[in-house]
């Protein structure tokens, strides 16, 4: 074990804690941005750290590709050759390997699929992943597991948790570097309650450092969403971080935060910048609107960010799209407000203000009182009271919330 | 923007004739057609200077009548004197001389006679500072630095030269040598997006296989962020497959030409000029086989730089640095 997690404040379920990495000092809640190739696009390190990011992703299947995980070990290691001080996370390159690549099979072995390079097929096995993660040297590595979408079902479900099982003690006999290096389970099982339960417990018995909980933030409905992590926060130790992989949605995070869950990565902030699209407390604002062309406020009145300082909606509306410079000052300007969100999470946790965060945070993407059922149940099940930004005597049905970039299908009963 | 230091704008003319192959240039304007809907349009001097007014940058520039200087014949005589021509025509409409300085340029292709003329044409205007226009383009080195000495020998000594679209390092240490003072190209930040970096032995291509392993940063005696903080090794694997990879040389090659800047203006204010000439060109051509054209206009520049010449070789030297800075070149 490569790390110290020690919980510095709660509130009910939600906790905010210090997470002690070896290249870093973390505070969770967190997120993580996802720096793909070894670099966020368009910002720089020194930007980043301005920022406050702690931890960034980097995706093992690309790195492995280009520059290759040899070269990166060679040259000492991916944080000196993207010259990030802080904390570093590496996924296993299975997701990669299964979203990107069409002809990936899984079997016993590991993935196989057919290598982008020279189209000679490959296998990942977690010997490998794990392999490959030691030499990029990130201060927590994820576990090869067995992903499948949820919006599948059937016996698939339950062979790849069973699978992920295996696969996790494999992990941790090819694991070189368990001094420096934490290797996180992922917890599987589709949206199956029981499936959930045996996977919890078989990785909680390997005492491994941390946990994510895994095969979510793939196209499900919320509402099933928001239960698998509630149990899956439940049942997983207090004492060690809890990753939700892959989200994601500012209101999901504080959700997820709600019900006891401590760190987060997503492309998202970063994915939906370069089309166009900043996040802010009402929810999002689309660059790309002509509406935007004169006006003369920054994206958002209340950031402190260098974008809001710098640059009004009308100069960044005329460079999307049509410059990367516009995409760059959009990246910038989200990751800020994530790591805000991160920042606001821990202390108001902290403080004993977490409700009131929390209600204030739905106040503003939801000023009608319209807040999703999915957000209302969850909050319930967390034991924090939002009734005063519920709007009264409204019952409101939301389906698919969230989908297309913030925009709720609200049928009004 | 948000940019609060000086802005140059240029007419709109050399892009129209560049960009829009359907534009033709008669006594009315630039007629071109609309790249929005496909409509004929005109952009006229008047035209030209009414949006250079409204953009509001310090320095606007006359819409002049530009040949390359690789043609030949009458149109260069006919562009030069319709540049003059042009320039009363920019005056007339220039609504803002009080908080924008309209510079006229100076055409003529690379006859002297005819850059003679449009030199006095409009030195006889009183304009606030000159370009030297029309290089840039392909004509041959030495071409290009006679006309450059020839206008800097002829134009008012009190009032800023600019010659425009240049350019590499080496052309801008002989433009000033000459007596130019401002510069503008593409080529820092286009160069870097191909991913080559300006360092003071000439360019260092960040694509190379050598580079993957290459710990060093792009320049060691660099002081700017990305040699501060990034290996060669890093940004190769970067270059053409992340835009970072881009961002990181565009921002190394501007801090090279500023910091190029800074040392021409300190070195001619300390009286260290042949100094810093010498120096700069020992390291681009640390064998001493300095292209003869560079030796001519140091020449009349009067600048001593037989220190960095390797003694007894006469290099001709032919089209330097026409293919991003590799020499070709001739021993005799």
């Amino acid at each position: 074990m490569a790390l110290r997690f020690e919980v510095l404040g709660r509130f009910n379920r939600a906790r905010a804690a210090q997470l002690t990495l070896p290249h870093f000092v973390c505070q969770t809640p967190l997120f993580m941005p996802v720096g793909t190739q070894g670099t966020i696009k368009g910002l720089t390190t020194d930007q980043l750290e301005e920022i406050g990011c702690q931890i960034i992703l980097g995706n093992t299947y690309h790195l492995a590709l280009r520059p290759t995980s040899e070269l990166i070990d060679e040259l000492g290691g991916l944080h000196k050759f993207m010259n990030w001080p802080r904390a570093l996370l590496t996924d296993s390159g299975g997701f990669q390997m299964v979203s990107l690549l069409h002809l990936a099979d899984i079997t016993e072995k590991g993935v196989t699929f057919q290598s982008p390079v020279d189209g000679k097929p490959m296998l990942l096995t977690p010997e490998e992943s794990i392999q490959i993660q030691n030499r990029i040297g990130a201060d927590i590595i994820m576990a090869l597991d067995d992903v499948v979408k949820t919006t599948i079902t059937g016996p698939r479900i339950e062979e790849a948790m069973y699978r992920t099982l295996r696969w996790i003690d494999r992990c941790i006999a090819a694991h070189k570097r368990p001094h420096d290096q934490n290797l996180f389970g992922i917890v599987q099982g589709g949206l199956d309650p029981v499936l959930r339960d045996i996977c919890v417990r078989g990785l909680v018995d390997r005492n491994l450092p941390g946990y994510a909980i895994g095969g979510l933030a793939g196209g499900e409905d919320k509402d099933s969403f928001w239960r698998v992590v509630a149990q899956c926060t439940a049942t997983l130790p207090e004492d060690k971080p809890r990753y939700v992989m892959g989200v994601g949605y500012p209101l999901d995070i504080v959700v997820c935060s709600a019900l006891g869950a401590d760190m987060y990565d997503c492309v998202y902030p970063t994915r939906t910048a370069r089309f166009g699209t900043a996040l802010v407390p009402e929810g999002v604002l689309k660059l790309k609107h002509r509406a935007m062309a004169e006006d003369t406020r920054p994206i958002d009145p209340t950031c402190a960010c260098m974008v809001c300082k710098n640059y009004t909606r009308a100069y960044i509306h005329s460079l999307v799209t049509k410059d990367a410079m516009g995409s760059q000052l959009l990246s910038f300007h989200n990751l800020y407000y994530m790591m805000q969100l991160s920042k606001n999470l821990h202390s108001s946790i902290v403080q004993g203000k977490f409700p009131e965060f929390v209600c204030n945070f739905l106040q503003k993407m939801f000023p009608k009182g319209d807040i999703p059922e999915w957000v209302c149940n969850a909050m319930e099940v967390a034991e924090i009271d939002i009734s005063s930004c519920c709007a009264p005597f409204r019952y409101i049905q939301a389906t698919k919330v969230q989908s297309n970039l913030n925009e709720d299908e609200i049928q009004a009963v």
